[in-house]
């Protein structure tokens, strides 16, 4: 069946939820359509059985679907292909849950016009989808409006970090009351609190595993950098002067420059690290991948070569094991080793 | 021409290989008795069972002399181009010039099979921090680092995008190594909206225009990157010389794979029809010999249906194969349970389908590249996969998978869905990594039970 002869389930009254996957999509879009964005960071869910355990298959990407089918209250799930797991998790949806899905064709190349022009092709594309699911043709500043009002609600975020996450400031501009309620991002906290100085980098983490972050201040390390896709890298800053001088350049120009490794090629990820790391505290760096990520395991070698910092490997099968007293252990020796 | 259809061994077949030369074998210049590749370090080869044809030896030795076709044509003046993950676009292009030899470093994802890890690449791979949990491919690293495997390629092509995460993580790797590449996009196939111009591609899909003009644009780049090294003009007449060429090497496969999966005998065995498959993608550095390999091996195999000999009995139980398997024995052993393969999908559909002769040719191999089974979704491979289960008559599906690869955790399970559910089919998941030497006993428990069932069925 087609994503898009799926029957909707929209209450008139409730906003719409759309839920997506990846840094790569506009909250600000979607709202701009009239929905509620929310960039769904699995837990993951107990028992969930609409994605069965398979060898080899990404615990992230597996809980995101479980989690997403689990949504009683969305209009449509939007999947990005910058990671092949989630791309395949799309023919999977398509075929397990009753709402439309949306696969966003994100390229990985990035340095041709041809590129930059497929991925504007591709917002426009999610535009005409969102306007079938029932949202509205965006008219005059409707989109400017929105990205105003979601940039200084990322700003608002900076101040107040520890009241954010990507998933709370996703939702909140067209649900203020949610900032605030959920707060399980470590704030970047070199300067108030005491302990070896440390980054985390990484792809996206589970809610549950944002324990990490807990566990590392245990270890007696601080938090100094936070490049998780969940954390401080998957944000996408917009700069206001030129959202009013030409805001669909911007929107599209400015997330199509989030840095990930998955780019190919990968240059301005490290250019963005390197700049992180000029004139940051930074002794040494964690990266955390779940089992089965190929993109970022990959990188681990490269990234020691290049950042000349020790650094930490922790891969997970998304079990709740960060908290371990094994991941602990390890985590301890590694600080130490930095005192 | 040879006589009974039998599967020898290795010794075997240098002994039968004296007894053709002394009968007056004419070889080509690659030819010799196979055991000779054992002394390279090839020591999978003595577990394998071959066929004994004459036409089955060219090809063995045809594929075994590869890297030697290589640094003699680098020898002779010729440019080499490695074109990685595409499967089949960019050496069409390359081959269209003269002075031009393209490979697929990819393929030194078997060399762990066929040397039996004693090559060390996967080591290598591991000092590299690409471990057991990517794909076998990661032997590339270890080949490119050692350089003992295939000469260093004068330029690098890899397509990214909707390809596997394991191959543009190991791509970016040996790009951070200090091999150059040139990355192109080849994105995620989709069907065309109802507002949207679609276009029909080779193999029965369809695509939005939009999309097959991008990867036309994204050809073109390489087009000139290609004109760039060989200081030659690639123009359309010249392309659509070299789209014949890869045209004929697909219209004896296709008369091959007819034959072969629909004869009442299996006239020729699984392997040896893997490997011809193979040469489809970039003609085993020699396009014009691999059309006369394949005409052999073609001939031999209409002798064989003609005089109705072959392997097996006429209920052996026809097999579909999902996926290239990373150990060659693997085919061996599915003719050892009492099973032929009816019908493949080996990743590189698109490169067995004729690219239209009807269309600019830029624009034909754009709507090829898309045709790639590994950029669509798993369920348009389905779709693919329950067409030819029905042309050839197949009883079972196996899905073959890759260990690590990222396409391998998803696709089985809908593969699996939708053939049950169109055709009632049994299908079977394996895993076949490098070596199978341990996982043996399970493997043929497996493969005999499916065989079974097809038989219960008849």
């Amino acid at each position: 069946m087609s994503a898009e002869r799926k029957k909707l389930r929209v209450d008139p009254i409730k906003p719409k939820t759309i839920v997506y996957s990846c840094p790569y999509v506009p909250p600000e879009w979607i709202a701009a359509h009239g929905f509620k964005p929310r960039r769904l960071i699995p837990l993951p869910l107990e028992g969930a059985s609409t994605i069965p355990r398979i060898e080899g298959l990404c615990p992230y990407a597996r809980a995101f679907g479980n989690d997403a089918a689990a949504c009683g209250d969305m209009a449509g799930i939007v999947l990005t292909t910058m990671c092949d797991q989630m791309r395949r998790l799309f023919d999977l949806l398509v075929r397990r849950v009753d709402v439309p899905v949306f696969l966003l064709n994100v390229p990985s190349t990035w340095q041709t016009p041809a590129a930059q022009r497929l991925y504007q092709e591709e917002l426009k594309r999610l535009g005409r989808f969102l306007v079938r699911l029932g949202g509205h043709r965006l008219e005059g500043q409707e989109l400017e409006n929105t990205m105003s009002q979601y940039e200084v609600m990322w700003e608002l975020s900076e101040v107040f970090p520890e009241r954010s996450s990507c998933q709370t400031l996703s939702e909140s501009v067209v649900a203020p009351s949610m900032l605030g309620h959920r707060t399980t991002r470590p704030r970047s906290d070199s300067r108030s609190v005491p302990g070896v100085p440390i980054g985390v980098i990484g792809g996206p983490l589970m809610q549950r595993d944002r324990v990490l972050f807990d566990v590392i201040r245990d270890c007696g390390a601080c938090i100094d950098f936070d490049g998780t896709e969940t954390g401080g890298r998957g944000k996408c800053h917009l700069d206001l002067w030129y959202v009013r001088k030409d805001y669909w350049r911007e929107l599209m120009e400015a997330y199509f420059r989030i840095p990930d490794p998955a780019r190919r090629p990968n240059s301005e990820f490290y250019q963005w690290l390197r700049q992180e790391l000029k004139g940051s505290a930074v002794r040494g760096l964690v990266l955390h991948h779940y089992v089965w990520c190929d993109k970022w395991h990959a990188e681990f070698a490269r990234m020691k070569e290049w950042i000349q910092l020790p650094m930490l490997r922790l891969d997970s099968e998304g079990e709740g094991e960060l908290d371990s007293p094994r991941v602990r252990n390890r985590i301890s020796a590694f600080v130490e080793t930095l005192r | 021409m040879s006589g009974t259809p039998r599967q020898i061994t290795l010794q075997q077949w240098d002994r039968e290989y004296d007894r053709l030369r002394a009968a007056g074998l004419s070889e080509p210049v690659y030819g010799g008795p196979l055991g000779r590749h054992v002394a390279d370090g090839d020591t999978r080869l003595l577990k394998l069972r071959y066929d004994n044809s004459p036409a089955a030896l060219r090809l063995w030795n045809f594929l075994l002399t590869e890297e030697d076709r290589l640094r003699a044509a680098r020898h002779s003046g010729k440019k080499l181009v490695g074109t990685m993950k595409d499967l089949g676009t960019v050496p069409v292009m390359a081959y269209s010039l003269d002075n031009l030899v393209a490979f697929y470093p990819d393929g030194a994802w078997w060399i762990p099979c066929v040397m039996e890890r004693n090559a060390g690449l996967l080591q290598i791979a591991d000092t590299l921090g690409i471990d057991e949990s990517f794909c076998p491919v990661r032997a590339m690293l270890g080949a490119f680092v050692t350089g003992a495997h295939f000469p260093i390629p004068d330029l690098l092509t890899c397509s990214v995008g909707a390809t596997c995460d394991d191959f543009s993580a190991i791509a970016q790797r040996l790009s951070a190594l200090g091999h150059p590449i040139f990355w192109w996009e080849i994105p995620h196939r989709r069907a065309p909206e109802a507002d949207e111009k679609a276009v029909e591609l080779p193999g029965g899909f369809s695509a939005p225009a939009s999309l097959v003009r991008f990867v036309r644009s994204e050809l073109e780049r390489i087009r000139l990157l290609l004109e760039d090294l060989s200081g030659h003009t690639m123009d359309e007449e010249t392309l659509a010389q070299g789209v014949a060429r890869a045209n004929q090497v697909r219209l004896i496969l296709a008369q091959l794979r007819h034959l072969a999966f629909t004869a009442p005998l299996c006239p020729m065995p699984a392997l040896e029809m893997l490997i011809a498959e193979m040469l489809a993608i970039h003609f085993c550095s020699d396009q014009e010999e691999t059309i006369v390999v394949l005409q052999d091996l073609l001939a031999e195999v209409e002798r064989r249906v003609t005089a109705g000999v072959g392997y097996l009995s006429a209920d052996a139980a026809r097999v579909f194969w999902v996926n290239p398997v990373a150990d060659l024995r693997v085919m061996n052993l599915l003719e050892d349970c009492g099973g032929r393969v009816c019908g493949t999908e080996y990743l590189f559909a698109h490169a067995l389908d004729p690219i239209p002769t009807d269309l600019p040719p830029m624009e034909a191999l754009a709507r090829m590249a898309l045709a790639d089974p590994m950029v669509g979704s798993a369920a348009d491979r389905a779709t693919r996969i329950v067409a030819d289960i029905r042309r050839f008559g197949t009883e079972a599906v196996i899905v073959s998978r890759i260990p690590g690869a990222s396409h391998c955790a998803l696709e089985g399970e809908i593969i699996g869905e939708i053939v049950r559910a169109e055709c009632g089919l049994p299908v079977l998941e394996i895993e076949v990594p490098s070596l199978t030497d341990a996982t043996q006993a399970t493997l043929r428990t497996r493969l005999e039970a499916l065989v079974e069932i097809v038989k219960e069925k008849k």
